[in-house]
């Protein structure tokens, strides 16, 4: 039975629920819902694992969004240019990311706060550059556009089935994290966030823990990154520039940092904010980005989730208090 | 040869631009070990005073700086007022300030952004459009009234920290907060005041860089990442620490784009480039800190 | 009653410098199996300096530590948390992010033993470890008295309950040696005597323990062997009752204001830092 006899009926359930809702949805939905859906789940997946890195590793880094470029652009580049196989461009860009991602690591153990954000940053900006200025290879400043999802065994993935991709790729993300976080891992993680030194003393190997938890979250959002670069069959410098990633920084905070289900929160509070805002005021809806974030610092630094808690903790003590002791 | 001098020249100006903002990053981390990435809006904020007290009320130049300096001060005031202090007084950690500052920056491009939109606006230095030579230098007119200006700021900056009683009580302050609290100093005045000289000093360079180029609301960002990286160049413990990593990251820069053949895209490569390596290698900056007299 | 141990720990040199001021100077001593030793001394003797030096805090400028026989300086502290000696801070250093029975697993850090594959995939070895470190970690909670703040958020403890934390997190490594940095600061009166009795309890379960504390009232009854510092170097090495009433150690403390006796009395009144 294993790892998943252990795992009851209620989870299986819970799960199973879940899954087949996500997967049920691009099927009734029109176009250009569908079109808001799919990149709407690309953001939370990016949101799950950037919490991790952030929230959980308490690694302030500014590059997750530059490695979803990574992951597009050169499954793109590899496909179109290079004439490898899909299965082989994934895999080759998964692993050029993780090479990539596990050099900029070393400066997340050797960085802490924000000069490791200011190190991102910078390697963030290095990336924009290079995609700028990358002549054929990269499509310069308007990026790489004509190209498609060859077909896979035979069938072409398209539409609402290729919603399911990214679905899969979103929990899948989710199911590693979730699994890690509640394991030695998981908890050596928090604990350098919370105090490096008093860690380092209880016998945890920081430098190696940080790398682990950049490398693998930054693979992650590689992953997300390649399924998106098929969403509209385009990628350019903009998408994965700054300030999507103060953006996906502000989702994490806003919902709750380190909580998974804070990152959800935030990722589709915003995400669907901006959705619905933008045709109608313009850019300017991003001070209200801003606006959450100051509120939620100033007045409920554990985020909406935390919000939630407090709810549900009052509504257990409502209860009690009208029981029979 | 004489082009190599212009470009000296020019290079001087950007770096003391550069050398400004990091001033301004400078004067609110060390008392307080907060990094204000939105100094970048101020420095853009600055701009626009000065164009709205000089094209709109129409003021001599003589009044536009020291008026717009004045603005940002209160600016840079209020801020700490409304959304530092009461993380500070919550004993809310480090990370805390920064976040908030990064939802201010946004707060603050915004509104710039719905109130001028994104184009580019005229803004004049005090001297004019020609070209002054000085000797076998030569440049514009801003160019050498950016250079002095920084002297003098810096100078002044200087002066208020090695010979004022408020200025070594930011030290103090820097050094070791509650010790500084045991010994009477305010905590609040010195936090209040570094984030308004701070304020001041991003308002300065904006206004003082927005006349080489063009006045728009998209500067912010590309000088806030700029000083930043002067900064760590240079050395968070110094103040000439900033002025000296400006001069090299624009000496850098601008050498880089005239004399290295590559297309001049990719000298848009060298500040990130040198952060990242200054970070890695050297992340005190060059300038150590000078050793407890 | 001693009889012959097996030294543990053998310190032999051991010598720190800070620029011009030597902090702590040839510092030999030995810590036995299954004892508990005292280090003291007046504020300044150098007390925290050795700590620091045994954990992987600073490199020293001389000497040797060796556990087992082999060299233990300039290892980092997490391996010399991986060679089975464990520690608690002074001004106790809780992970605030994590409840209480977090807190105490991440102790548990070092008896771990499944790879994160496994962990990924949900073997059964990894689940049974984790099963395994979450009794122990219930266990040593109890242990400690802090039974009913299992779940509890380390902000909301007081110092002294934070202190026993502190304890319970270090026991959950399993280690073989026991370092306790002043435990006693900052502990009112009944604190104390509970930590006493926790100490006493690890000392039973063969656990061999270096506490260096500044205050001796609390340290004098609970000590197998007391090794006395003074300007860096050790001035005295016995049982406690030879300590007491050795002429060199009230000589030290009396340069102190009030003595043996005033050293005795500091509680939780100051946070010295020697």
């Amino acid at each position: 039975m294993g790892a998943l006899g252990q795992l009851g009926m209620k989870w299986v359930l819970r799960w199973g629920l879940v899954t087949a809702l996500l997967c049920a949805l691009p099927f009734v939905l029109q176009p250009y819902e569908l079109d808001i859906y799919r990149k709407l789940l690309f953001w939370v997946a990016l949101a799950v694992s950037y919490n991790f890195l952030f929230g959980i590793a308490g690694q302030m880094a500014l590059s997750h969004f530059a490695f979803a470029g990574i992951g597009g652009y050169t499954v793109v580049i590899l496909l179109t240019q290079a004439d490898l196989g899909l299965g082989l461009a994934i895999i080759a860009a998964l692993l050029l990311a993780g090479i990539l991602a596990f050099i900029v690591s070393f400066a997340a153990t050797r960085l802490e706060g924000f000069y490791l954000a200011l190190a991102t940053l910078a390697f963030a900006q290095l990336l924009i550059v290079v995609l700028d200025e990358g002549g054929t290879l990269t499509g310069g400043t308007g990026g790489l556009t004509s190209y498609s999802l060859p077909a896979v065994f035979g069938t072409k993935i398209e539409g609402p089935w290729y919603a399911l991709v990214m679905v899969g790729v979103l929990l899948g993300t989710l199911a590693i994290l979730l699994r890690i976080d509640r394991s030695w891992f998981g908890r050596a993680c928090r604990a350098i966030r919370d105090n490096t030194e008093a860690a380092a003393a209880m016998g945890v190997d920081v430098a190696r823990t940080k790398i682990i938890a950049f490398t693998l979250t930054s693979v992650m959002a590689a992953a997300a990154g390649m399924v998106y670069a098929f969403f509209d069959n385009t990628v350019n410098p903009p998408v994965f520039g700054l300030e999507n990633a103060f953006l996906l920084l502000f989702m994490v905070i806003v919902g709750g940092s380190g909580s998974h289900a804070g990152a959800i929160i935030g990722a589709v509070l915003l995400k669907l904010s901006q959705d619905i805002l933008e045709p109608v005021v313009g850019h300017f809806h991003a001070i209200g980005f801003g606006v959450l974030v100051v509120a939620a610092i100033l007045f409920q630094p554990k985020g909406l989730i935390g919000t939630w808690d407090n709810l549900r903790a009052r509504m257990k003590r409502a209860k009690g208090g009208k029981g029979v002791k | 040869m004489s082009d190599l001098l212009e470009l000296l020249v020019s290079a001087s100006a950007s770096g003391c631009i550069y050398g400004l903002v990091a001033l301004a990053y400078l004067l609110v981390l060390r008392p307080t070990g907060i990094v204000n990435f939105a100094v970048g809006e101020w420095a853009m904020i600055g701009a626009f005073a000065a164009y709205l007290l000089s094209a709109g009320l129409g003021l001599p130049s003589i009044l536009v700086i020291p008026g717009a300096a004045l603005l940002m001060a209160i600016l840079g005031w209020a801020t700490e007022w409304s959304v530092v202090r009461p993380l500070v007084v919550r004993g809310a950690g480090h990370l805390a300030p920064i976040l908030v500052l990064l939802g201010m920056l946004v707060i603050y491009h915004q509104i710039m952004l719905w109130r001028f939109g994104a184009d580019q606006f005229p803004l004049e230095g005090p001297f004019g459009f020609r070209r002054v030579e000085l000797g076998p230098i030569a440049g514009t007119p801003q160019s050498f009234f950016i250079i002095v200006t920084t002297l003098a700021v810096f100078g002044a900056v200087w002066l208020f920290f090695e010979r004022t009683v408020w200025g070594k009580s930011f030290e103090a302050v820097a050094i070791n907060r509650r010790a500084a609290a045991l010994m009477g100093i305010n905590l609040r005045m010195v936090t209040a005041l570094a984030f308004a000289g701070g304020a001041a000093i991003a308002g300065i360079a904006g206004l003082l860089d927005a006349p080489r180029g063009s006045l728009e609301v998209n500067m912010a960002l590309p000088l806030a990442i700029q000083g930043f990286s002067a900064l760590v160049i240079g050395g968070v413990n110094r103040v000439e620490g900033a002025l000296l990593g400006g001069i090299i990251l624009a000496f850098a820069e601008d050498l880089t784009r005239r004399y290295v053949p590559i297309p001049s895209g990719l000298s848009l490569g060298v500040t990130p480039l040198l952060l990242i390596i200054f970070l890695m290698v050297r992340p005190n900056g060059l300038l150590r800190a000078r050793e407890a007299g | 009653m001693t009889t012959a141990r097996k030294s543990l720990i053998e310190v032999s040199g051991l010598t720190k410098h800070f620029g011009g001021l030597t902090a702590v100077d040839g510092l030999d001593f030995v810590l036995n199996e299954g004892e508990v030793l005292g280090l003291i001394g007046p504020n300044g003797a150098g007390k925290s300096t050795t700590f620091n030096l045994l954990t992987g805090g600073y490199p020293a400028s001389a000497g040797s530590v060796r556990l087992d026989g082999e060299e233990m300086l300039g290892l980092p502290p997490h391996r010399i948390a991986a060679r089975g000696i464990m520690r608690t801070f002074q001004h106790n250093m809780p992970f605030e992010g994590m409840s209480v029975a977090d807190n105490v697993l991440v102790g548990a850090h070092t008896t771990m033993r499944s790879g994160l594959g496994q962990v990924l995939l949900g073997a059964a070895p990894a689940r049974e470890e984790e099963r395994k470190a979450r009794t122990r970690a219930d266990e040593l909670i109890d242990f400690v008295g802090l039974g009913g703040f299992r779940d509890a958020e380390v902000t909301t403890l007081s110092f002294g309950q934070g202190r026993l934390l502190e304890t319970a997190r270090a026991l959950a490594g399993e280690p073989r040696i026991m370092l306790f940095d002043e435990p006693a600061a900052g502990l009112t009166p009944s604190e104390c005597d509970r930590l006493g009795e926790i100490i006493r309890g690890i000392a039973r379960r063969g656990i061999s323990i270096l506490l260096i504390e500044h205050d001796m009232r609390f340290l004098l009854p609970l000590a197998d062997r007391v090794v006395v510092l003074n300007f860096g170097r050790k001035i005295a090495d016995g049982a406690p009752d030879e300590i007491r009433s050795d002429p060199a150690v009230v000589d030290a403390y009396l340069g102190e204001a009030g003595g043996v006796g005033a050293a005795a009395g500091s509680r939780a009144t100051e946070q010295p830092d020697a």
